[in-house]
């Protein structure tokens, strides 16, 4: 049974980086395309001789256009430089809106391919916490890959934080008809799921309608 | 047949992509149109009748070989070229199977996506006559 716990979550771990690293490539060369589409049209246009002063503002679109991918994929490369430091060490101090706001820029696309909303609704100002964020973006993973399988179309997931007392709360509340039951593809996934919140000295809870709650101290273990 | 006869219906989820590179095809004299997702495109086959079509291959709902499916079984005369930053070869595999006309990696050559829409077009000419 710990062997099959350890292939659990080792498959969970590869899957959550290759999601991430298959999402972050398939955005970046999606940006690439229209910038190059775009550069491309600048071409066009000039070697088609429409050189003339009426045509400047159709050129300052195209250009605008292009530093709108460039800005994209920069706040992108962002996302992922954070979130590949992250790992560099097991416990640190750090700003929990900001940590789930990359894991969502990141997981994004598979929301969208499914045609799921997936969007945030934080509370400002809230305490640093002195935790695992690698453990606990794997975690919030855990739940939002079940969910999305689970939702039909045109459904719809709120990741919200808030603060109470010395804890902070990741809720993750999904919206819409489950086309399946609410299920783990892994037969071992809340035991992966009470180790990593044992880990981060935190707590799971299931809140109304499939809601689910995780909520870490503070001050950490 | 003149070239500024062939109708093309370009399907990508990317607003802007299918934008530019619609914009870029009518320069080259073609009669463009857009759709964002497999529903919108089928929905306008009837309407519009492309001669090709440019189809993505990952886009949200339909997957872009259902879409393919979805054509050949109700237009078998257009042709499709998938276009698709992320596509194995083994997709390309399936897609030719499904009777797509060709398979090429985003971002594409402009002339070179020019040339095999016009060898498309004759392909589709050969089909109807």
């Amino acid at each position: 049974m710990e062997n099959k716990n350890e292939e659990d979550l080792k498959a969970l771990q590869l899957r959550f980086v290759g999601k991430v690293i298959a999402g972050f490539t398939h955005e970046i060369k999606n940006y690439l395309a229209i910038i190059k589409e775009s550069s491309g049209l600048i071409g066009d246009m000039i070697k088609m001789g429409k050189l003339s002063e009426d045509d400047i503002p159709e050129y300052l679109d195209i250009i605008q256009s292009i530093e709108d991918q460039i800005g994209k994929a920069t706040e992108h490369f962002t996302h992922l430089n954070r979130f590949s430091h992250r790992m560099d060490t097991q416990i640190s101090a750090f700003n929990l809106n900001e940590c789930m706001e990359e894991l969502i820029a990141l997981l994004n696309r598979f929301a969208r391919q499914k045609k799921i909303v997936l969007e945030t609704d934080f509370q400002q100002d809230l305490p640093p916490v002195k935790s695992n964020p690698s453990i606990l973006q794997l975690l919030v993973f855990s739940f939002l890959e079940k969910k999305i399988a689970g939702l039909e179309k045109n459904g719809r997931i709120t990741v919200r934080t808030g603060a109470v007392d010395n804890a902070v709360a990741v809720k993750i509340i999904p919206e819409g008809t489950f086309a399946e039951e609410d299920t783990d593809a892994g037969m071992t996934a809340d035991k992966i799921r009470e180790n990593f919140i044992k880990q981060l000295g935190g707590n799971i809870s299931q809140g109304t309608a499939k809601e689910t709650v995780i909520t870490l101290p503070v001050h950490g273990v | 047949m003149k070239q500024k006869d062939i109708k093309v219906l370009v399907v990508d989820d990317e607003v802007a992509f299918a934008n530019t590179l619609a914009q870029r095809l009518r320069m080259r004299d073609m009669e463009v149109g857009t759709a964002y997702d497999g529903e919108q495109a089928l929905s306008k086959l009837n309407k519009e009748a492309p001669d090709v079509i440019i189809l993505d291959l990952k886009m949200p709902g339909m997957h872009g070989m259902d879409v393919l499916q979805e054509i050949k079984a109700g237009y078998p005369e257009i042709q499709v070229i998938l276009l698709t930053g992320h596509g194995t070869d083994r997709d390309g595999e399936e897609a030719r199977r499904l009777g797509g006309f060709d398979f090429l990696n985003k971002p594409a050559d402009i002339d070179h996506l020019e040339c095999k829409i016009r060898k498309a077009f004759q392909e589709k000419l050969k089909r109807t006559v």
